[in-house]
C-alpha cells in the first residue's frame, strides 16, 4: 500500500493537550459497542484503573502524573485517550490467516466477528498491543472505528462524547492539516509537542489513521517510539528456514545414501 | 452489575513507587521511561496445545523425512526405519491437527482457515503445510499398510512416485520449520531478534528429535538394526551440533532482547534441559555405544539407546516450551520494546 492517503480514509486525531481525563470516551465506547465490564479494581497508580487497551477496552485514558519535587511549578498532569491506530500497514491484518481482518471502505482495519476463529496470531503481531482475544468469547476484538455508526454517517461514539474535542474524527487528510496547525500554534506559545503517528518515525508501519499530538515522549503514554511491522522479519526468517532445510537434506542423503 | 472476572493485577507495587521516588525516575518525574511499566504489547494466548503442537509437528515431519530418505536409499536393511517413520508421521500429523484445532478460541470455525490462501501470513502457510503433510503422510502410511499386508490395495498409487516424494519432502520440511517463521514474524522482541536463527534451530531440533524417536523405535523393533542406527546417530549428532551453534549465535546477536530466553528460569531450562541433558548427554551416550566393539549386536545397548533418545526428546520439548514461554515474558517487558533499536 502506498503512503498516499486517499481522500476517503477516515480516522481519529487525538490531541493530548486538550484531554481532561473525564473518560467519557471509554464509557461511550463500552456502551455503544456493548463491551463487557472489566471488573472493579483499583490500580493504585493514578485515576487510571483500566491500565491498557484490550479485547473489552477499545478506548483507554492514560493518566500521567509528573510530580517534580524540586521544581513543583513544573509538575503536570497529562491525560491521553489511546485507541487502535488503524495502521496503513497493519500487522494484525497481515497476520490474519482467515481473512477475518479486512480494510473496509473507510480504509480502517476491521475484524469481521463472524469469520474470526480465535487463532490469536494477530495478537503478538500488533506493534501497539491493541488487539486481544476476549477469553469468554474466543475471538480477537478491537476498535472498529464505529464501522456501524460510520455507515450511517455518524461519528464514532468516543469522538461524539468528547467534551473538549480532544478526540476529533474525520477524513485523515483534514485531520492531518489540523494537527500540523495545532502543533505550530502550541510551539509558538512555547509548548514542546510532537505528532505521533505520521511520517518517518513509524517506519514500515506507515502513517497511522489514528494519530496523536503528544506533549512528551511516546513511551510516557505507553506508545512504542519505534513500532515494528512483523512481516518485515519474514525474509530473514524464511532464509534461515531454507538454508537449514537444505543443509539437513544434504546431510541426511549423504549419511543414508551410502551402503553400510 | 459488577463483573468479577480475573484481570491483570497492577504491575506497579508500593515498593516500586518507593524505589522510583528514591531514583527520581519512573512514573513521578520528567525522566519517565515508561507508563507505570505496563506492557506495551499483548501476549499470545497459546498454551500447552501449541507447545505440544510445535513439538509433535517437528518430530512427525522429521520422521516422515527420515522414512523418505531411508526409502530412497533402497536398502532392505532400512525397511524397519521406513515402516516406523511412516507410521510415526501419520500419528503425529493426526495429533498435530487435533492440537491446532483445540487451541483455537472458536474450534468449530477451524475451516475458516481454508477460506483463503495467504502467503503473507505464516499462520496460513502453516495450516496448508499441515494439511498437505497430513495428506502425504496418510498416503505413505497407506503404502506401508499395503506393504505390511493390512490393506489389499495400494492407495499411494493414486499419485505417481516422484510427485509423492516431492509432496512429502516439501510439506514435511515446511511443517517442521514454519513455526520458527511464525514466532519470528511478530512484534515480540525476544522472537523477532531471533529471526535469523529460530527457524533453523527448529529444523535442527526436529531432525535430532525425529532421529531419537526412530532410534528408540528401532531399539524396540525385533532384529538387529545396527547399521541403520549408526546412521541415525550420526545425523542426530550433526543436527544437535548445529542446534547448539545456532543457539549461541542467537544469544550473541539478540543481546538484552534475548534475556527472557537465555537468562532466568527459562535460561536454566534451555541450558540444563536442552543443551546439557538433551544434547550433550545423549551425544556422549551414543558415542560410547558407537565406539564399543560389541555394538554390532543392537540389543546389547538397548537401554543406553533408549535413555539417550528419551533425553533428546525431553530436550526438544524443553526447547519449544522455553521459546514459546519466553515470548510471553518478553511481551510483558515494555522497556525491551521501547529500546529494541539499541539493546544493551
Amino acid at each position: 500500500m502506498s503512503d498516499e492517503t486517499p481522500h476517503t480514509t477516515m480516522g481519529f486525531f487525538t490531541d493530548v493537550t486538550l484531554c481532561i481525563g473525564c473518560k467519557a470516551c471509554e464509557v461511550a465506547c463500552k456502551q455503544w459497542n456493548e463491551l463487557p465490564s472489566d471488573g472493579f479494581k483499583l490500580s493504585g497508580n493514578s485515576y487510571d484503573n483500566t491500565n491498557r487497551l484490550g479485547a473489552s477496552t477499545w478506548r483507554h485514558v492514560a493518566f500521567v502524573e509528573q510530580m517534580d519535587r524540586l521544581e513543583p511549578d513544573l509538575s503536570r498532569w497529562m491525560m491521553m485517550s489511546d485507541v487502535c491506530k488503524h495502521c496503513t500497514n497493519a500487522g494484525c491484518l497481515e497476520a490474519c490467516p482467515t481473512g477475518s481482518i479486512i480494510r473496509n471502505e473507510f480504509n480502517d482495519v476491521y475484524v469481521q466477528p463472524d469469520i474470526c476463529n480465535g487463532c490469536g496470531y494477530c495478537v503478538p503481531s500488533c506493534p501497539f498491543g491493541v488487539i486481544a482475544i476476549q477469553p469468554d468469547d474466543g475471538r480477537a476484538q478491537k476498535c472498529t472505528l464505529c464501522y456501524d455508526r460510520q455507515k450511517d454517517g455518524l461519528e464514532p461514539a468516543c469522538a461524539k462524547s468528547c467534551p473538549t474535542d480532544s478526540i476529533t474524527f474525520g477524513p485523515v487528510l483534514e485531520l492531518k492539516a489540523k494537527a500540523e496547525k495545532r502543533v505550530e500554534d502550541l510551539r509558538a506559545r512555547g509548548q514542546e509537542v510532537q505528532i505521533y503517528g505520521l511520517g518517518e518515525q513509524m517506519g514500515a508501519v506507515g502513517n497511522l489513521n489514528a494519530f496523536f499530538v503528544l506533549p512528551d515522549r511516546p513511551e510516557v503514554f505507553n506508545l512504542p517510539p519505534n513500532p515494528v511491522l512483523p512481516s518485515t522479519f519474514q525474509p530473514a526468517a524464511y532464509t534461515s528456514l531454507a538454508v537449514a532445510i537444505g543443509v539437513m537434506a544434504v546431510a541426511s542423503f549423504a549419511i543414508f545414501g551410502k551402503n553400510a | 452489575m459488577i463483573d468479577d472476572r480475573p484481570r491483570e493485577a497492577a504491575s506497579y507495587t508500593p515498593d516500586d513507587v518507593a524505589a522510583s521516588m528514591a531514583r527520581g525516575d519512573g512514573g513521578f518525574g520528567r525522566d519517565q521511561q515508561s507508563y507505570y511499566d505496563h506492557p506495551i504489547l499483548q501476549k499470545p494466548h497459546w498454551g500447552w496445545e501449541i507447545e505440544w503442537y510445535f513439538y509433535l509437528g517437528g518430530i512427525a515431519s522429521g520422521s516422515a523425512l527420515l522414512a523418505m530418505v531411508a526409502d530412497r536409499s533402497g536398502q532392505s536393511a532400512s525397511a524397519p526405519l521406513v515402516r516406523n517413520g511412516r507410521y510415526a508421521a501419520m500419528i503425529g500429523a493426526a495429533a498435530s491437527g487435533l492440537l491446532l484445532v483445540m487451541d483455537l478460541g472458536r474450534p468449530e470455525r477451524f475451516l475458516n482457515m481454508l477460506r483463503i490462501v495467504k502467503l503473507k501470513s505464516p499462520m496460513s502457510v502453516g495450516v496448508y503445510a499441515l494439511l498437505s503433510f497430513s495428506a502425504t503422510a496418510s498416503l505413505a502410511a497407506a503404502e506401508q499398510l499395503h506393504a505390511d499386508g493390512v490393506l489389499p490395495f495400494n492407495l499411494a498409487r493414486l499419485l505417481p512416485k516422484p510427485l509423492r516424494l516431492l509432496a512429502i519432502g516439501a510439506s514435511s520440511a515446511l511443517l517442521g520449520s514454519y513455526t520458527g517463521v511464525l514466532v519470528s514474524a511478530t512484534a515480540i522482541p525476544v522472537w523477532f531478534s531471533g529471526r535469523r536463527f529460530l527457524p533453523a534451530i527448529f529444523v535442527c531440533s526436529a531432525t535430532s528429535n525425529a532421529c531419537a524417536l526412530q532410534l528408540a523405535l528401532l531399539a524396540l523393533t525385533p532384529g538387529s538394526h545396527v547399521a541403520t542406527m549408526r546412521k541415525l546417530e550420526r545425523l542426530e549428532a550433526f543436527a544437535a551440533f548445529g542446534e547448539v551453534l545456532l543457539l549461541q549465535a542467537y544469544r550473541r546477536s539478540a543481546r538484552s532482547l534475548g534475556d527472557p530466553l537465555f537468562r532466568g528460569a527459562l535460561g536454566n531450562r534451555l541450558k540444563a534441559g536442552t543443551e546439557v541433558l538433551g544434547i550433550a548427554v545423549p551425544l556422549v551416550l551414543n558415542l560410547s555405544s558407537g565406539f564399543s566393539k560389541s555394538s554390532h549386536d543392537g540389543p546389547v545397548h538397548r537401554g543406553r539407546t533408549l535413555l539417550a533418545a528419551g533425553l533428546t526428546l525431553l530436550g526438544g520439548y524443553l526447547l519449544r516450551t522455553a521459546v514459546l514461554r519466553a515470548g510471553k515474558v518478553s511481551a510483558d517487558d515494555p522497556r525491551a520494546y521501547i529500546n529494541h533499536m539499541n539493546p544493551s
